[in-house]
Parts: C-alpha cells; structure tokens; sequence
C-alpha cells in the first residue's frame, strides 16, 4: 500500500465514509475495499534524489480496481516509453529500446523499480496485507479535526515478507500519512512520508509522497501527482501487453 | 690405463680370475656377477661425475614422485567434494532435469525401490527435492539451490558433518531453513529470522513464503555455502504442492561396484536417468581424468631431460675407455657382453638414483601429509571445486610406475653409448696413445 499503485488506488476510495467500528483491518480493508471495481488515470512527476544526481521523470497511470494497472514513462526522451504492467500476481516490463516486454521474474520483484527507491513488490503488494499481516491500532490521535491512526502491521510467522514490523499513519479519510519499513531487529530501514495533502480529482488525497531509506538523508524518491480522473473510463484492452508495448 | 677403484668390499684377484676361466665356461659369455663387477668399478672410477648424474636422477624422482602426490591429492579432492556436495557417486534423475531443474521434472518413488540396492556396495542414500528459488532478506536477494532433505538421510553428504550456529533440522516435517555462512553474510540474516523464498510450484504458479532460519553451515567453500538452503522435505513438498521427489542420491561404499549399482537402480527405475557422478560433475570428472595424463606428462617431462645428461655420461665413460674396451676385445670379449657392460652400468645408476629418490620423495611427503594450507587462495580453488587444505595422497602403483618406467628409459638411453662401445675396432683402439 505504501506503493505507486497502491496509493493510486488507496487515494480512489470516497473521502469521508468512515467505517461503523474502527479496528486496524477495517481501516485497512476500507481503504482496499471501498476501491473495488473503480478505474482511475493519473498523471505524476517522480523525483528520483542520490547524493551525486537528481532526475525527474513523468508517468502516465491507469488502474483497474485493486488488481491491475499499467505505468508508463513519458518524459524525460530517454525513459519514454518504459512501462510496467501489472495484472493480478504477474508483473510485465517493456523496454523500448530492445523493443521488447518480458515478464519480471520473481528474482526482480524485490528490486528498485527502474532505479528508484520503490522496489517492484512495492508496486505490486497492494491487496496482501489482510491475508499476511495482523493488523492493529497501536496509537490514535486527533490532530486538525481528523483522527490519526498509527496501524502496526506485524506479518504472519510464514508470510512472504521480509519485514519484522510495518507502520502505517493513516487519517480517518483513508488519506496514507506515513509508512515506516523495520527489519527483523525491529531497525526502521525504510520510511514513506507524504508531503503534502491536496484536492485532486474531487478527492482528497496525499499529492506528494517520499520515500527513503533511514539512515541516509541524501537519497530519496519523491512522486508528486500532477492529475488525477477517478473513475475514469479505462477500457480493458489498457492492461494487456499490446497496450504495455504503446498499442492503443 | 685408469686407476682401478674397486668398490668396498671389492676383490681385484678374484675378478681376474674369474676372467681367465670365462672361456672355459662358454665362450659367448662372461658371468653376470663379473659383469656388475666390472660396471660397478667403472661407476666407482668417476665418483664425481656420477655422483652428481645420480643426484640429478634422485631429484628428478623425488620431484616426480612428490608432484604426484600432490595431484592425487587434488585428483581425490576433488572427486569428493564433487561427491560430497549432494551428488553422490550415483543419481537417479527425471530425464530433462539436468538442463531445466524444476519441480516438474520431478518423479514418485515406488515403494521398496531401495530392495534392489546390495547393501554391501551402498553406503547410503537420500530423496530430496531440489530446486531453483529465490531467497530474500530485508535488505538483499539472492538465487538459490533450495533442497529438501530428510535429515536421517543425509550422512551421505556434507550437511552431516558441517559445523552449525544455531539448529539442526530436526526431521523432514521440519518448516525451518538451515543457510550457508556465506549466504547468511550477504542477506545479513541471523538464526530465528524469517527469509522470503520465492519458487515455482507443481503448478508451475509461483509460491512464496516466509520461513524462519533455524541453523547457519559452515562448509568448506563459501561456493557451497551460498548455494545450498535446506529445509524438511515434507515441508517443501507441502509449499510445491506435491509429492514427488527430484532425486535420489546413492552413496557407494565401495566404488568399483559403481556400474552394478546403476543397472540395479536402472531396473527400479525404468523412466528415469541413472547417472554416475562423472556425468554430474563433468567438470570435476575432466580435471580427474586430466590428473591421470598429467601424471605421464609431467614424468616424460622431467625424466626425458634427464636422459640426454645419462646419455652423455654413459658416452663419455665409453670414450674414455677406448682402449680398454679394445683390449677387451682383442682378449675375446663378445661385443654382446660390451652392450651387457654399458646397459649394466646405466641400470645401475638408474636404479640407485630411483632408490635414493624414493628415499627422499618419502621424507619430504612425512613432512606435508598433513595437507598443506592453501586458505589464502580460497576462492579461486574453490571455482576449481577444490577444498583450501591440500592433502597429498600416496599410490603405491604410482611409485612402482615411476621406477619402472625410470627403468626402462635407463635401458633406452644405453642403447646410444652401448653401439658406441661396440663399434670400437680393437686394432685402432689399441693404436691410441
């Protein structure tokens, strides 16, 4: 959830429907279920920051419920073109400069996702928190007329996550405040912050997010959103991989 | 004429004599003893010469025969790390699994398939499953060699006599990982963390799950160490969602029966590959059999060097005795026992250069037969499947081979000096001042 596509999705669901009993699964299944069956375009900038360069790069976005969803570069000229597909469990990547799309290999899901600091189980871990975590409110609080939840999301003994803990800020309009990555030690790794809250597409929603490892202050990965359309009316041949390949 | 130095011991009336009665006792021949006599002074005439001919043969053949063991050693090393590292002398697998190793190409095994093993020639075997995966830590990935084992089984590898930080698994049901040191370094994981493994199941549907760590290896390379992560193999079947084994794994006590084993497992197992660990381990099976050549090569090598210095000594002791040997001649000495003469002189210094040569070759191996430390060179002895403690290895038909052939090219190479002596004209001989 703390992921690209995730929080395209997470940020669909209607402001201000709170749930009936708050408990840290239906905070969470809110935020996941309320999205079921809606389709969103978006347009964002992602900053990428190392200590020796900065590079911008846009991205064009399209969602279909939680599942789906297919990202594609469009600036800077050298990244354009570059595209990443998701489909349920399966992940496909294009590379225009060999002309071709391939399918990412499980190896390559815990890598950077085209050299930033989100890896590509980032992009594609949206809907497995209820299955794999227990989820729990470890902190509320009121602050600015909303109530903020701190979930602490402790993965099963078997589950396929490397994390010892997960923290997640969440207000009670399902808007993503903050998420924090501990390994095993409980040693936070790496931290998600949104930066900033906005309207956009009718919703209220985290328009600037940064993610970053903790213990380097001069590397991080920004994503800024530009547009947003909810409810957009994304035709299903988007999430296939002649539209991945720049079909339409 | 030379000075005539008899060895110790030596009796110059007794040979004249036995000289002065050779004609009546055939005139072809002149008795073997008188002959090593004769040789045997002439050796002793050049002390010098000879003595350092004779250092030169005993060096060469200690070399040799140090050299060799020390690629036996290697030979032997290799042949049981390739082994040792879940091989076995003999495999049975799913034909294919070779090229494209998966859980696929897995098979069932019948039941009491291990009645047609002769419990003399096997010292053990093992079913596991072994396949590719994925195993990732909070803060690395890496690809693996996922094995799952039925730990009683495994005393016929490595895993069983690995030293191990933290658990050891304690049965085939056992849900937990036992990882190398080396892969533990790179994940930067410890004992009772959880790794995510990724692979495919029978379904060919990935499957991924997180299993906690219950040992760390230590194996005697880091290759292996980062290669292997072992689990129950009841839990893997239960994430692959099968039954089937990959492999099972034989053991030989006694290795010429390797070829019996492999029918008997053939007729077990009529659709699948019986496979020596030769045709496993190709690698490891070349740099045996090259051991082997190597041998011969090196020991042409050294001793082909040294024939031209015996050659030339035995030529030159000839030259010398020109009007000796014509003498000789003119007395009624057959040119068949001159040939006799110079071959018994090269065998002779052969034979004492080869003995000395053992001689030595034995104590400088007492030194080194605790293996010599290679640690420093880890890695790069690793890529040859090779352990960093070198322990050379004696083959008493290699020291038999090496005196014989030392022999024998002590024989060739009097043949030279030998027609040397024998065209020697006693009336020109005779003539020289």
């Amino acid at each position: 959830m703390a992921t690209l596509v995730g929080l395209v999705v997470a940020a669909t669901a209607p402001a201000g429907e709170g749930p009936a009993e708050v408990t840290g699964e239906s905070l969470l299944e809110g935020a996941l279920d309320l999205t079921r069956g809606m389709s969103s375009y978006t347009e964002l900038t992602m900053t990428i920051h190392r200590p020796t360069w900065e590079r911008e790069m846009a991205i064009s976005a399209w969602t279909r419920g939680r599942e789906d969803a297919l990202i594609r570069f469009t600036a800077p000229p050298k990244s354009a073109g570059v595209a990443t597909l998701k489909r349920g469990d399966r992940m496909w990547t294009y590379a225009p400069r060999i002309g071709r799309e391939f399918s990412l290999p499980s190896s390559m899901m815990s890598q950077q996702w085209e050299g930033s600091d989100f890896s590509y189980n980032d992009l594609s871990r949206t809907d497995k928190y209820l299955r794999h975590y227990d989820v729990n409110i470890a902190h509320t609080e009121e602050r600015d007329g909303h109530t903020i939840y701190t979930l602490e999301l402790i993965p099963h003994d078997d589950a396929p996550v490397v994390w010892g803990k997960e923290t997640l800020v969440l207000r009670d309009d399902y808007v993503i405040l903050a998420q924090t990555f501990y390994d095993q030690g409980l040693e936070p790794l790496k931290r998600m912050q949104t930066l900033e809250i906005g309207e956009l597409g009718g919703r209220t929603i985290p328009v600037a997010m940064r993610m970053s490892p903790v213990d380097e202050d001069d590397r991080w990965t920004e994503i800024r959103y530009l547009r947003a359309d909810f409810d957009a009316d994304v035709e299903d041949g988007m999430f296939t991989t002649f539209a991945l390949r720049g079909g339409r | 004429m030379t000075r005539e130095t008899g060895p110790p011991g030596g009796d110059p009336e007794n040979s004249r004599s036995e000289f002065s009665n050779a004609p009546a006792r055939g005139r072809n021949r002149i008795p073997v003893r008188l002959l090593l006599q004769f040789s045997w002074r002439n050796l002793w005439r050049h002390r010098r010469r000879n003595g350092i001919l004779l250092s030169a043969i005993a060096v060469a053949v200690a070399g040799v025969l140090l050299l060799n063991t020390l690629l036996r050693g290697m030979q032997y090393d290799m042949m049981n790390t390739a082994i040792d590292n879940l091989t076995g002398h003999v495999k049975v697998l799913a034909p294919g699994y070779l090229d494209d190793p998966g859980i696929e190409r897995g098979f069932d095994t019948p039941p009491d398939w291990q009645q047609v093993l002769d419990p003399d020639a096997v010292e053990g075997w093992a079913a596991r499953i072994r396949v590719p995966a994925v195993i990732m830590s909070e803060r690395e990935t890496r690809g693996i060699q996922l094995v799952g084992i039925d730990p009683e089984q495994e005393s016929i590898s490595f895993l069983h006599t690995a030293a191990i930080e933290g658990e050891r698994l304690t049965g085939r049901g056992d849900r937990r990982l036992v990882i190398g040191q080396r892969l533990a370094d790179d994940l930067a994981t410890l004992p009772g963390r959880r790794l995510v493994l990724v692979t495919q199941g029978a379904d060919g549907r990935t499957r991924e799950a997180g299993f906690r760590i219950a040992g760390i290896y230590r194996a005697e390379m880091s290759l292996v160490e980062s290669a292997f992560v072992f689990t129950g193999r009841d839990a893997l079947q239960d994430l692959l969602g099968t039954g089937d084994v990959t492999e099972i794994s034989v053991r030989l006590a006694d290795a010429p029966r390797e070829a019996e084993t492999m029918a008997a497992l053939a007729t077990a197992f009529e659709d699948l590959d019986v496979l020596s660990w030769r045709q496993l381990e190709p690698q490891a099976a070349t740099m045996v059999a090259f051991a082997d050549t190597s041998i011969y090569i090196y020991f042409l090598i050294v001793m082909g060097a040294l024939v031209f210095g015996l050659v030339n000594t035995l030529v030159t002791a000839v030259m010398e005795r020109i009007r000796e040997l014509g003498m000789l001649r003119a007395l009624g000495m057959r040119p068949r026992s001159v040939v006799a003469q110079v071959v018994t002189e090269s065998s002779l210094i052969m034979a004492t250069g080869v003995a000395i040569g053992i001689a030595v070759a034995g104590g400088v191996f007492s030194l080194v037969a605790d293996g010599i430390d290679l640690t420093a060179f880890d890695d790069s002895l690793a890529s040859f499947g090779m352990r960093p403690i070198f322990v050379p290895v004696v083959e008493a038909t290699d020291v038999v081979l090496v005196a014989v052939m030392s022999l024998a090219l002590g024989l060739v190479a009097s043949f030279y000096p030998a027609r040397r002596a024998v065209k020697i004209k006693p009336l020109e001989a005779l003539q020289r001042r």
